[in-house]
This record gives C-alpha cells, sequence and structure tokens, in this order.
C-alpha cells in the first residue's frame, strides 16, 4: 500500500498534476528554452536536480525550520543548489551553458520549485518528497521535450542541432521565434487538456496555489490571481 | 522575542552553509571553467601556432610597438602571436601572426577583411603559406599575388610589423619608424624651431649642390637636404647644422639663389600652337619657366582627351631652363585610383623628372600597376617641353 | 551626445525589441496572470518597474564594489534574489506607513513580484551585457515600462476573449497564450527600429 502510494506521488508530478501542461508553473523557462531540444533536457535535467535536492533538504530540515522565516529560508537554499548546478554545468558542458544563458541563474525563481518546497516538501516525507520532486522533474523535462520536438523539427527542421535535411525546404521559422513558442504551448495546453478531459480539476485555474508566493501574499491578491482565465 | 532570535539564527545558520557549500563547488568548478575559457580563447592563436602550447596575454601598453599592433600573447614553447589591425591601403584587415623565438614567421592568418573574397581574400590564402620561415629580411622578396598588390603589399607590411614587435616583446630595440616618419624626424632635428612644419620648395632657378629645399612654415628657416645631410639654416641664411664649408657654401648659394627670385605670368594668347592642357606659365628673371599643366589620368581616352565620365585630369607643375630642362616637377593635385595611381603624387615617383630633357624623359619607372597614369602624367611633362620650345620663338 | 545616444538606444531597444516578456518571456506568469483588468494591468507594471529599478540600485554597486572585488562572484545568483525579496518586504512596510493610498494602489503587487524572474533577469543581465551603472538604470526603467506596456496592450486584447465564443479545450490559459503570441507578434514588427534610428 506504501509502496503503490509512493508511486502515485511520482506519476502524479508526470501526468496528472503536470506542472508545465496542467499546473501552468514554470512558463518562462518553458517558453524560453525550448528553441532546442538539448536546451530543453538540459534545462529540464537541471531543473529536476534541483527540485530534488530542495525538496529533500526541505524536508529535512521542515521541523527545524520556523514558521516565520520559511520563505527566506527556501529561498537561500533553492538558490543554493540552483548556482551549484550553475557551476557544475559551466564548467562540464560549456555549450549548455552558453545556450540556456541567464534561464540557468532563473531556475531560482521557478514557481514549480519553491511552490513544491511549499506545498509538498515543508509537509512530508524525505522520501516522498523526494519522489515528488523526482516526479515533478520528469513531468517538467518531458513536457519541455515535447514542446520543443515540436517547435526545432517544425521550425529549424533540425533536432538537438542535427540538421533533417528532408525537411529543410519547408521550415516554420515562426514557430522558433517568441510568438511561435507561445502558440505551439497553447496549442499543448488545449491537448492536454482535451485528452484528460476534465479529469484534471485545476486546469481552468491560474494555479496560484503552486504559486511561491501563496505563502506570503495577501489573500485578496490571490483570489484575484485564482480567477478564472 | 526567544522564538524570532531562533528564526534569525537557524536563517544565518543556513545561509552559512549555503555559502559553504557554494564556496567548496566553486573550487572544485573555478580551475576548470578558467582552463574551458583559455582553451577557446587560445583556439585562435593554435591555428597560427599550433605548436604553442599555451598563452598568455602581455599588456603591449608597456613597450613602443608598431601602431598596428593590437593585442599580443607570449607562447609556453617560446615566440609570440601578435595580433595587428592594418592602417593606409587595405585598411581595416586584421591578422593574426605567430612569430618564433628566433624571429621567423611560424603562420599567419587573416580574421578579418573588406576585400573583395574572390581576389584579396584568395590572395591571402595563398601569401600566407609563402611567408612560413621568413625572417623580416626576406618578407619583401615573397611574390605579390597577382591582382592583388594591394592586399598583399598590406599584409607583408603587417607581418614586418609583427616581427619587429617580436624583437621589441623580447627585450630588443627595433626602430620601427616608417621611412616618411624617418625623414620627418631628421628635417625636424635640423630645424627644431621649425615645430616640424616644412613646405617643400619648388625650384625654378637651377641650383647647385643641393637636392632639396625644405622651407618652415613659421619662416624662421628652411633645410637644404644635400645627399644624406640635413642642414638647418635660418632666416637669414646662417648654417645651423656642423658640415664641410663646401656644403654651407652651397647652402647659403642656394638659399640666397631661391630668395632673389621674381617671376612674370606669361600672356598665353600672344603665343601661337601653344597645347589646349597648358593652364598657366610664368618666365624668372633669369629666363627659366613655370609651368602648370594637366595630365590625362586614368581612363581618360587614350591617355589624353579628357572624358568626363570616366576620368579625372592630374594638375603638375613644372619648371624648366629655357633650353629645355626640367628644374623641379611636383603633382598639384590627382584623383587616382588611391593605393596605386594615386602614386603619382609620391615625391618617389615626379622626382624622377628632376633634370630631365626632351630627349630622357622617358626613361623614368613607371608606376607599378597604373601605367595609364604614368603615360598621362608623361605626355603633360613632354607638352611642357614643347610650350618651353614655343616661348623661346622655336617651331614645334 | 555618443552616450546620450546609447542611451536612448538602451531605453527604445529594452521597451520594444527585446521587451522581456514579448521575446525573452521574463516575468511571463503575472503577464497572463494578472493582466485580466487593465487597472491590475497598470498597477502590476508600475510596481514592477519600481522594483526592477530599486534592485538595480542596489545590486549593481553590491556586484560591483563587493562580489567583483573579493572574488565571490559565485554568490551572484543568492545574493540577489536576497536583495530583491528583502527590498520588495522593506518597500512594502514603507509604502503601508507612509503612503497608505499608495499602498492600496501597488501594495498588493509587491508580493507577487519577489520571485518574479523579470526583476531577478533585468538584476544580471545589467551585469553581463557589461552595462555602467546610468546604463543599467536606464536599460531597468526599459525592462519596467516594456513590461507595463505589454501588460496594458495584453489586458485590453484579453477584454476581446472574454466575450467570445472559444472551444471548451482552449479556454483558460491556452486561449491567454495564443492572444499573448498576436502581441508579440506585433512586437517582433518593431525589430529594426532601433538599428535604423541613428543610421
Amino acid at each position: 500500500m506504501k509502496k503503490n502510494n509512493c508511486l502515485s506521488v511520482m506519476l502524479n508530478g508526470i501526468l496528472k498534476e503536470n506542472p508545465v501542461l496542467v499546473l501552468i508553473l514554470g512558463t518562462c523557462p518553458t517558453l524560453a528554452t525550448t528553441t532546442n531540444v538539448f536546451g530543453a533536457f538540459g534545462m529540464g535535467i537541471a531543473t529536476l536536480m534541483v527540485l530534488i535536492c530542495s525538496n529533500i533538504l526541505i524536508s529535512l530540515l521542515r521541523k527545524v525550520i520556523p514558521d516565520n522565516v520559511r520563505i527566506p529560508c527556501y529561498i537561500v537554499i533553492i538558490a543554493g543548489f540552483v548556482t551549484v548546478v550553475q557551476m557544475v554545468v559551466h564548467a562540464f558542458l560549456p555549450e549548455l551553458y552558453d545556450m540556456l544563458g541567464v534561464y540557468l541563474a532563473l531556475i531560482v525563481v521557478n514557481c514549480i520549485i519553491l511552490g513544491r518546497a511549499e506545498m509538498f516538501a515543508s509537509k512530508n516525507t524525505v522520501v516522498k518528497s523526494a519522489l515528488d520532486g523526482l516526479g515533478m522533474g520528469i513531468g517538467f523535462t518531458l513536457a519541455l521535450c515535447a514542446i520543443a520536438t515540436v517547435r526545432e523539427v517544425l521550425g529549424a527542421a533540425s533536432f538537438g542541432g542535427n540538421a533533417i535535411a528532408f525537411l529543410s525546404d519547408y521550415k516554420i521559422e515562426f514557430l522558433v521565434k517568441a510568438p511561435g513558442g507561445m502558440v505551439v504551448y497553447g496549442l499543448m495546453i488545449a491537448l492536454v487538456g482535451a485528452l484528460t478531459h476534465g479529469k484534471s480539476p485545476k486546469k481552468k485555474e491560474f494555479s496560484c496555489a503552486g504559486c511561491p508566493s501563496a505563502g506570503i501574499c495577501h489573500a485578496n491578491t490571490c483570489a484575484e490571481g485564482k480567477e478564472e482565465v | 522575542m526567544k522564538k524570532s532570535i531562533y528564526s534569525i539564527m537557524v536563517l544565518v545558520c543556513i545561509c552559512a552553509t549555503v555559502s559553504v557549500l557554494l564556496a567548496l563547488t566553486n573550487s572544485i568548478t573555478a580551475p576548470i571553467i578558467k582552463k574551458n575559457e583559455q582553451k577557446n580563447a587560445n583556439a585562435a592563436l593554435l591555428e597560427v601556432y599550433p605548436d604553442g602550447g599555451s598563452f598568455e596575454q602581455m599588456n603591449i601598453k608597456s613597450y613602443t610597438l608598431p601602431s598596428t599592433v593590437t593585442e599580443a600573447y607570449s607562447a609556453e614553447k617560446g615566440g609570440y602571436v601578435i595580433k595587428l589591425e592594418t592602417s593606409g591601403y587595405s585598411s581595416g584587415m586584421v591578422i593574426m601572426c605567430a612569430v618564433s623565438e628566433d624571429g621567423k614567421v611560424v603562420g599567419t592568418k587573416i580574421i578579418a577583411s573588406a576585400e573583395t573574397p574572390s581576389i584579396g581574400g584568395a590572395a591571402a590564402d595563398k601569401f600566407a603559406p609563402a611567408l612560413v620561415g621568413k625572417e623580416i629580411g626576406d618578407i619583401d622578396s615573397v611574390d605579390t599575388i597577382s591582382g592583388a598588390t594591394k592586399t598583399t603589399a598590406a599584409y607583408r607590411s603587417a607581418v614586418k610589423d609583427a616581427l619587429n614587435a617580436s624583437v621589441i616583446l623580447g627585450g630588443g630595440s627595433v626602430d620601427i619608424r616608417t621611412e616618411e616618419e624617418i625623414f620627418n624626424d631628421n628635417l625636424d632635428a635640423a630645424l627644431p624651431r621649425a615645430e616640424g612644419k616644412f613646405n617643400k620648395h619648388f625650384f625654378v632657378e637651377v641650383v647647385e649642390g643641393v637636392d632639396a629645399i625644405y622651407v618652415a612654415e613659421n619662416n624662421t628657416g628652411a633645410v637644404c637636404i644635400i645627399g644624406e645631410q640635413f642642414i638647418g639654416v635660418d632666416a637669414n641664411n646662417e648654417v645651423l647644422t656642423e658640415c664641410s664649408d663646401a656644403d654651407a657654401q652651397n647652402v647659403k648659394n642656394a638659399m640666397t639663389t631661391i630668395k632673389a627670385t621674381t617671376t612674370t605670368e606669361l600672356d598665353l594668347t600672344a603665343y601661337e600652337g601653344l597645347p589646349s592642357q597648358l593652364i598657366s606659365a610664368e618666365r624668372t628673371e633669369t629666363g627659366n619657366y613655370i609651368i602648370e599643366i594637366k595630365g590625362a589620368g586614368y581612363g581618360i581616352v587614350g591617355g589624353d582627351e579628357y572624358h568626363p565620365a570616366s576620368g579625372e585630369y592630374i594638375y603638375i607643375d613644372v619648371s624648366l631652363t629655357p633650353d629645355g630642362k626640367v628644374i623641379d616637377c611636383m603633382t598639384i593635385s590627382q584623383a587616382e585610383t588611391d593605393g596605386i595611381g594615386s602614386a603619382c603624387a609620391d615625391e618617389k615617383f615626379y622626382g624622377q623628372f628632376d633634370g630631365k630633357t626632351e630627349e630622357t624623359y622617358n626613361d623614368i619607372d613607371a608606376i607599378s600597376g597604373a601605367t595609364m597614369t604614368t603615360d598621362g602624367y608623361k605626355k603633360a611633362i613632354s607638352r611642357a617641353f614643347e610650350c618651353v620650345k614655343i616661348f623661346e620663338g622655336g617651331n614645334v | 551626445m555618443e552616450g546620450f545616444k546609447s542611451l536612448i538606444v538602451i531605453l527604445l531597444s529594452s521597451v520594444l525589441v527585446n521587451n522581456y516578456v514579448l521575446s525573452r518571456f521574463l516575468g511571463i506568469c503575472p503577464f497572463l496572470g494578472v493582466s485580466k483588468k487593465i487597472n491590475q494591468a497598470v498597477g502590476m507594471g508600475v510596481s514592477v518597474t519600481l522594483v526592477m529599478l530599486l534592485a538595480t540600485v542596489v545590486t549593481w554597486p553590491i556586484q560591483h564594489l563587493v562580489l567583483d572585488n573579493f572574488g565571490l562572484g559565485y554568490l551572484q545568483t543568492i545574493v540577489f534574489i536576497l536583495v530583491i525579496a528583502s527590498l520588495v518586504q522593506i518597500l512594502e512596510i514603507i509604502l503601508k506607513k507612509f503612503s497608505p493610498a499608495l499602498h492600496q494602489g501597488l501594495g498588493v503587487y509587491l508580493p507577487l513580484i519577489t520571485t518574479n524572474c523579470a526583476v531577478l533577469g533585468v538584476a544580471i543581465n545589467n551585469i553581463t551585457d557589461g552595462y555602467n551603472f546610468v546604463e543599467s538604470l536606464v536599460s531597468s526603467l526599459g525592462c519596467g515600462l516594456g513590461f507595463l506596456l505589454a501588460m496594458v496592450l495584453f489586458s485590453g486584447l484579453r477584454s476581446k476573449i472574454d466575450e467570445s465564443e472559444v472551444p471548451a479545450n482552449f479556454r483558460g490559459v491556452a486561449i491567454t497564450l495564443i492572444a499573448a503570441s498576436f502581441i508579440s507578434l506585433a512586437f517582433m514588427g518593431l525589430a529594426g527600429i532601433v538599428d535604423n534610428l541613428f543610421a
């Protein structure tokens, strides 16, 4: 029973509560790093690492951290892991580092991570938190890769930087530009909505629950933010 | 109260731990990152100096290097890689040149240039390998690539600059002044009070023993050139530079002669048969002539007739003796192709006509790559001889 | 004069060409979330501009006087995010105390900005682009104004969506994103404007 529970925690992040396509979190990296599958995958894995590490640490410290300073503590922990990931990528994958640029540092403000810390890790056991981070991270990576595949293959006639010869005359360059990213993302959300067909109750809500500021923000703002979009 | 102190302590502890963690990670990754960055920066250097090992950028401000040098790196295995940007003709070419410890070219490469890729660019590809292994004295003997005289000339001078720079970087000294700079420095040394501003005197009298006179713009004197010697004279014809008595006498005579000259403008309508290219003529009281005449530049049909759509005239001043010998010659203005025909404004070219007569004026070196300009110039000089004959009452 | 020109170029390019929301996707969360009504959009935009400017005033000297001097460049992310978070808190407290009216207008948006990636993005980009202090301020101002402009324009567009029949699966975020792409597309048309301004 317990094992089942753990598995469902993980699968939750990948499918039912996919952070990108269902909870609509982390929109900024989703749009910015999906012009290239390699970059999207790298971004996904980097986020996954930070997510697992911060979830584990925050869950470990959940009884130590006082409630009134928890948000600053979470931010420091997350920023620490982000910087570690940043340095490791810079040292060992300089190509990826150049590709992601400022977005690597901006994992710090990715709503998913602070959101999971606040929503899950601070209330659950270490194992569960780690699995939640893993599930959310995989869900994030898969969604990014899916969007990047559509954008790169159709928009730049390549996959992970390798040119696809027979498509080179039929590039839809719009897709690798900024507005194209929004369109593909929008269509993906609609597609997932159609497939799950109402099974994800949260999809019509601009999820304030996952918003990092939810804990510190005023109830009235959240009410406004939570309105149906 | 207790609770808030506890909160702050937890926060501080977390901050401290995270900082320590980051410092640790940084100490591991920083050297790798630095190495990667160096590798990237070195890639361009290794291309011209594959065996150079690692490179270190030098502070070029602490040396007096040729002005074309923009960056310099010392190689681990000895020698230097020097980055240059050409000026003057073919300006804006960025060249990397590796020089070995014993002053030989190891490799060169053009990084950026505004040259025509099919001509200048191709020339660079052929020219660069030919430079490898050459010392400074051999550079001029490397064959010029046909059709790209400008590019190769600029390339050549850049490589020479690099070789000179490597000597200076190695602690040696080299005269990096250009010929023109050396000449100007000599003028300045002979007459400092002119503050470096001179005008070349245009001879209208035959002056013996003095090759050229440069008059100070501020009228404080002049510099007479005799062979390799630069002799300064003040406004009262007193010789300022130490020299032999004979030279001093020559200088005094020359200065007196050039000051005494007065001229009268000739009325061109009084003569028949003068060439239409003649603009004006003057006669000195000693009977010499100063003639301003135009010659056909590049693009003027047949090197003679002016063709408005395609060419410009070259304006020339010539002074001649009554018996038809050139005393002095000077280009006043020209609009020839920069870097090729424009050499007709160079004293090295027009100075060749000094002392020539109608029989010998053809015997000069043409401007390389600018036959039409040279021919137009020669034609103008030959017309000047005709003019003198007409003024002297002879028939043409 | 030359310096003034470059400031104008920085300002215009960050408002129009490299608009943070529409071409770099920074701050897209509030862009999608708080742009339903025009007064909300203006409130959010003004707050973001204010915080961006303040963050630059503080982070630029920290980077150049402290971090660079002591070789602590690797603490950039952590220091900047903490500085921004504290700034927002302090600003909120000050507003609450001294200008309740302003707090009424902007205060509600401030907490949302703490982790707005546009603010951190501007602070970091100003450093990586090698801007001096004045250029950094101008670029922050430009980014903030660009954000405000995008928010206001978009809130106008969204009121149209409310009046139209949207297919069930597109309702909500999906159609909002597609609508946002129109605004982004419109801004792409401005790309050449700054380069040719002084040409």
